[in-house]
């Protein structure tokens, strides 16, 4: 049972774990993107129709990502060269996301997909325990607990990191030293859009093998949220992406048990539990955020 | 230099720059959603007058417009008035889900003996005091914590959804709905009456609900323009260190801005129970928060202009009906166009600024 939770909680997490890197990245050039709602809509359509169309699940990921990137592409695009809100923009972005899979994917409600299997690491998976966790999983859920170090190595330990960082905190520093403080924030903010457009690729071709229109419901904003929790650090949106996958699988497996649970209250938890360490850690949290971030808040019109 | 313009009645040059702005939208809109549904192989012409037809030319299509566009009028104002104070009020959806979820313990408080009119004035109180606590919260939060306003309204938005999730599917649990999580029907007394006396606008689902929000919306008005809360709440919008330097109670002008916005955005809740779905129902918010939030941010969070973008916001919510019915698209399809719209104007508007400096 145990087992069986934890091994749901980095299968159902590892969708909102790409998300959250993707809007780490992004955050951290000074952007927030709550359109990553959007980029996992057109990410996980995307996927599906290729995924359908071609019979190959790592086109599919490929046409995610693209798919991802775009929408959030047309974000950065408004927000960085077009000086537009970034909050309102955002929620504009995401109406078109919902507006276009919603049309787009009308024709693929119910059509069956030959998503990504579940690849058992030879040796490692048959480690009792950790092994089914860990190691008996979807690659694009590998891929996104590798993803997590390396978006980490990415903006700490490299240039286009460093850049990224400066953009969010000091644009002029960057600007002095000869480089385009937008178009580095462009490109995180395209790049924060790929990764949640993979994200959304694993929900419908390797989770739910299936499309339904608005199929993402929210995991997006949970994303947002967690990038916060995680106080912007690509490791810590690794536990609170698992912490909410957690919740969400042992709730299934609660019911699969006949265990008679108030679902929807149990599904409220993770709002909750964030929202609590948001509160605990808000002083701290605040001093870690991105200074081009805070300035976003601050300006309501 | 930009506190002092707030302060002035918009002039009519801006006005005239505003209109072209949306005249040019308006085309871009249009000509980009007919790309999309050309996409799938549907006729877009066919669409386009299908929506037309729905909302302009069908003797029930303009009261329609109306029934959409008034809980996108106090989802606006419940944004407007927090973001006089500077304050980001993204919770709208949360806010009107515990809006249905207060009128409805108000109704089952109610004896059964009141059955007049007489209740529904209890409905709505209800509403707005529990849209009040729950866009509260997130306004003590950020006196208390200084945790933003933004992101908690946002995150009590999902929490809200599930609290109303759990009480159609359990404790309220209509018997009779055969499987359908939704709560017993309000009996016809705490129903909003329809407005069938109305020339042009009345005769089909239009309800009492426009009026209400009409109300609001003229009661914002004067509050913000001819009350002295009114203009604290933009001094503190202005330049909050300002205002605090001039002894201006900021904290209670930040939490009773929020308040006044959660009740608001509780009585579009109160509006969709008592006049549209007539039960409390999972996802009776829809999307109205987001909505509000994104005509309250056009219309710079002017009351008049509020109601224009919710009429034009409505008009295409009825053609998303249209859609569906007529041409067999999904209603969501309409999401394109005013997404494509809103973006025109953005754009344009982000452009001005950056002019400006």
């Amino acid at each position: 049972m145990i087992e069986a939770v934890l091994a749901g909680a980095v299968r159902g997490g590892s969708s909102i774990l790409f998300a959250a890197l993707g809007e780490t990245v992004s955050e951290r050039a000074g952007v927030i993107n709550l359109s990553t709602e959007g980029s996992m809509l057109t990410g996980a359509l995307a996927a599906y129709v290729v995924a359908v169309e071609t019979g190959n699940a790592w086109l599919g990921a490929l046409a995610g990502a693209a798919a991802g990137a775009t929408l959030a592409a047309l974000h950065g695009a408004m927000v960085v060269w077009r000086g537009a809100n970034q909050l309102a923009t955002g929620i504009v972005v995401l109406f078109l996301a919902l507006g276009v899979t919603a049309l787009l994917g009308r024709d693929y409600v119910g059509v069956g997909v030959e998503g990504f299997d579940r690849w058992a690491v030879p040796g490692l998976s048959d480690i009792p325990f950790v092994g089914t966790i860990l190691f008996n999983q979807d690659p694009l859920t590998y891929l996104a607990l590798i993803a997590a170090p390396l978006v980490w190595l990415l903006l700490y330990r490299t240039r286009p990191g460093l850049f990224v960082r400066a953009a969010g905190e000091r644009g002029e520093v960057l600007f002095a030293a000869g480089h385009s403080p937008r178009l580095v924030r462009f490109g995180a903010v395209t790049f924060g859009g790929l990764l949640a457009g993979i994200g959304g690729a694993q929900l419908s071709t390797a989770l739910a093998l299936n499309w339904s229109e608005n199929m993402v419901a929210g995991r997006g904003f949970v994303a947002v949220a967690l990038v916060i929790f995680a106080g912007w650090n690509p490791l810590g949106a690794l536990v609170g992406a698992l912490f909410f996958g957690g919740v969400e699988s042992l709730q299934l497996q609660l019911q699969a048990q006949g265990v008679s649970v108030p679902a929807d209250l149990l599904n409220a938890l993770p709002y909750l539990a964030t929202l609590t360490v948001l509160v605990v850690l808000s002083r701290k949290r605040l001093h870690a955020a991105p200074e081009g971030l805070a300035r976003v808040f601050e300006i309501s019109r | 230099m930009t506190a002092l313009r707030r302060l002035r009645p918009p002039d009519p040059a801006v006005l005239g720059r505003d209109l072209l702005r949306w005249g040019s939208a308006v085309v871009i809109g249009l000509a980009g959603f007919a790309f999309f549904v050309a996409a799938v192989g549907a006729d877009p012409f066919e669409a386009l007058s299908a929506m037309w037809r729905a909302a302009v030319v069908d003797p029930i299509g303009p009261g329609e417009v109306l029934v959409y566009a008034a809980p996108v009028i106090l989802a606006a104002l419940a944004v407007a008035i927090p973001a006089r104070a500077g304050l980001w009020n993204l919770g709208g959806e949360g806010q009107i889900t515990m809006g249905v979820v207060g009128a409805t313990v108000a109704s089952h408080m109610i004896p059964s003996s009141l059955d007049s009119w007489a209740a529904l004035p209890l409905l709505a109180v209800g509403a707005a005091i529990a849209g009040a606590i729950w866009c509260g919260i997130a306004a003590v939060l950020r006196v208390s914590v200084n945790l933003n306003e933004a992101i908690s309204s946002l995150l009590l938005s999902y929490v809200a959804l599930r609290v109303l999730d759990y009480l159609v599917n359990g404790p309220w649990k209509d018997p009779g709905s055969l499987g359908i999580p939704q709560a017993e029907p309000l009996p016809a007394s705490q129903q909003l009456p329809l407005l069938d006396w109305l020339p042009v606008f009345g005769g089909g689902r239009l309800h009492a609900g426009i009026l209400v929000a009409v109300l609001a919306l003229a009661v914002v008005l004067f509050a913000s323009r001819r009350t002295v809360w009114g203009f604290r709440l933009r001094v503190v919008g202005g330049n909050p260190e300002a205002a605090r330097r001039a002894g201006l109670p900021v904290k209670q002008l930040i939490i009773t801005a929020m308040l006044a916005g959660g009740a608001i955005a509780g009585l579009a809740g109160f509006v969709q129970l008592t006049g549209v779905e007539g039960a409390a129902k999972g996802g009776i918010a829809g999307v109205y928060g987001f909505l509000g939030f994104l005509v309250s941010w056009l219309g710079r969070h002017d009351p008049v202009a509020i109601l224009i973008g919710a009429v034009v916001v409505g008009g295409i919510a009825v053609g998303g009906d249209a859609l569906q019915i007529d041409a067999g698209l999904p209603a969501a399809s309409i999401n394109i166009l005013l997404a494509l719209l809103l973006l025109a104007v953005l754009g344009r508007r982000g452009r001005a600024r950056g002019a400006e400096g």
